[in-house]
């Protein structure tokens, strides 16, 4: 199968995807919810008390990345359910009966969750607009901003696609999600800098994508300081395609 | 004629059990062949090995000449696949369904456009088009699942249980689709089937499958005379029904201890006078007495000695998939 037919075979699936979003957009708007209420009460709040130190920026400068990042995958973690409740279905053996190949299919889904967790990035920007958030926006930051978006869709589900293919059924899946989620998402730098962290809880932060994710974020839509913008982007792209591989493996054995 | 498919002593091992166990068969292109064979006998794996789905053990698969184990992707592009579960997305519509489909197998736009609207008018569905398919009924789902697998224009078809779960007209309706394509188009059939009348009413040749295993091949028709005579079904309230009646040198197909048996019997219609009466002069009142003509589900007794329905898996079956459809709303 050349490359050309492959790209295509990603792009058609991530279609089925979206065309599925088309005829239900509530969906994605019920998804905004829990952002906007991190923004407008837990930041609001915060930023009275100062408790936190932000630098130059206010919290919820310094917030909005990190919820940005956490709308995308708190959808994106539980994917893996999607899946599994497709094999239920009988959908994934159909698919997977095409010449489309499985890591195809994998891909396909995984940039759907990406594309999605896009309108998601929006609605949440445009909230902070209202807000009067005060964020960097230039082509360059924007066009930035959803790749990284995107990257962040694929990476945490095809984490949760290849964890699927170990836990193979939807009660276990949704145990797991909600266990990787709270970490995940604390020992991160997403709503707080990590030079307040004990030293052990660095560590895990730094060996967490999802700081990657947020400082890449921040430094495009709010500090506008490039300097540690290649190495995150290395981080996020290389874990990224080894969870895509992972994925891809993972997949077939869902079925079996 | 050319072999659409050559499978040779073909075997998948599971941890606990040999789901298929050394099956051969050959389909001739053009012909429509049932594996028949209660849940559970191998037929669905064989299905999906055959569609390169899952590796055998074991055993050779060549599809139109293409070995399917070395060159998988060469055997999708020419087959279409209706698995037994729904697999129609309920989320979008029918078009959509079939557009995502005919685009996996790459086809140009234009060449897409035309044979999307053929498929869909030929299993009447261009009026339901743009409906989401959660609103559709049962048998439409498996009309729109058959015009998935057409767009394609394969000369592989596989249909795993076409019509299980179906109300009988929608069954009808799939069946004379499936005849059809055979006729119009030679489209070479694999389906499986529990189902004793659809697998007389479809299929040119029948491989009965139990337990993994090949019980016999062969036309319905030849099959249906090689269990050697008509069935007679006769019953009495007297228990001792079956074992005098073997004393009279009848051979029993079945027989069991609540005073019912049947036997296997050529002439009937001779024979039923003669029966009767010896089995008076034994002091045996016979409460009725029939004769039929045999089906597969003799023949599947003749070579498996249970009858298909006894597992009652089947009833299962039709009810996990009835789930499946109500989900999908």
């Amino acid at each position: 199968m050349n490359l050309k037919r492959y790209l295509s075979s990603v792009l058609v699936v991530t279609e089925l995807e979206l065309r599925k979003i088309r005829h239900d957009q509530s969906q994605i708007w019920l998804r905004v919810v829990q952002p906007a209420l991190w923004l407008t009460v837990f930041g609001v709040t915060f930023s009275k008390i100062r408790a936190i130190p932000t630098g130059d920026f206010t919290y919820l400068q310094f917030m909005t990345p990190g919820i940005l990042a956490q709308s995308v995958i708190f959808v994106a973690i539980f994917y893996g359910i999607v899946v599994v409740w497709e094999r239920d279905l009988g959908l994934l053996n159909k698919l997977l009966s095409t010449p489309a190949p499985a890591s195809a299919i994998v891909m396909g889904k995984s940039l759907a969750a990406g594309v999605r967790g896009l309108f998601q990035a929006i609605a949440i920007v445009i909230l902070a607009l209202i807000m009067k958030i005060d964020l960097i926006l230039t082509p360059l930051s924007i066009i930035g901003v959803f790749a990284i978006i995107i990257l962040c869709g694929m990476c945490f589900s095809s984490m949760s696609i290849a964890l699927a293919s170990v836990l193979r059924n939807r009660e276990r899946m949704m145990g797991i999600g909600q266990a990787i989620m709270m970490p995940l998402f604390f020992a991160s730098n997403a709503i707080y800098p990590l030079s307040i962290m004990p030293d052990w809880l660095k560590v895990i932060a730094r060996g967490n994508p999802l700081s990657y994710i947020v400082d890449a974020t921040r430094s495009l839509l709010v500090t506008g300081d490039l300097s540690s913008l290649g190495i995150d982007m290395l981080v996020i792209c290389v874990t990224t395609t080894i969870l895509v591989i992972l994925a891809s493996f993972g997949f077939k054995k869902i079925l079996s | 004629m050319t072999e659409a498919i050559v499978v040779g002593n073909l075997v998948k091992v599971y941890p606990k059990v040999r789901a298929v166990d050394g099956i051969s068969f050959t389909i001739p292109e053009g012909e429509t062949f049932g594996l028949l064979g209660p849940n559970g006998a191998g037929k669905t794996t064989t299905i999906r090995i055959l569609l390169t789905l899952i590796r055998p053990t074991s055993g050779s698969v060549s599809v139109f000449g293409v070995d399917a184990l070395a060159h998988p992707n060469r055997v999708r592009e020419m087959a279409g696949y209706v698995p037994q579960d729904v697999s129609v997305d309920g989320e979008i519509t029918g078009y959509e369904n079939i557009l995502i489909y005919a685009k996996l197998y790459g086809m140009p736009r234009e060449e897409r456009k035309r044979r999307i609207k053929e498929v869909l008018e030929y299993l009447g569905l261009q009026d339901r088009a743009n409906s989401m398919v959660n609103t559709f009924s049962g048998g439409m789902m498996r009309r729109l699942e058959l015009a998935q697998s057409l767009v394609n224009r394969p000369r592989m078809l596989f249909l795993d249980e076409p019509s299980i779960g179906l109300d009988p007209n929608a069954r009808n309706a799939i069946w004379e689709l499936v005849s059809k394509l055979r006729d119009e188009f030679g489209t070479t059939i694999l389906l499986t089937t529990h189902d004793m009348v659809e697998a007389d009413t479809l299929c040119d040749r029948i491989g009965i499958m139990d337990r993994g295993k090949l019980a016999v091949i062969g036309k319905p028709s030849e099959l249906k005379s090689a269990v050697g005579g008509e069935i007679l079904s006769i019953s009495s309230q007297n228990p001792d029904l079956a074992a005098v009646v073997k004393e009279l040198g009848y051979s029993t197909m079945t027989e069991s201890s609540n005073g019912t048996a049947e036997l296997l019997v050529v002439n009937g219609e001779a024979v039923i006078p003669r029966l009767v009466e010896d089995l008076r002069a034994r002091g045996l009142e016979i409460a009725s007495v029939s004769l039929k003509k045999p089906t597969l589900d003799d023949v599947f007794l003749k070579y498996t000695g249970a009858r298909i329905g006894e597992g009652g898996s089947w009833t299962q079956a039709r009810l996990t998939r009835r789930t499946f459809r109500r989900l999908t709303r």
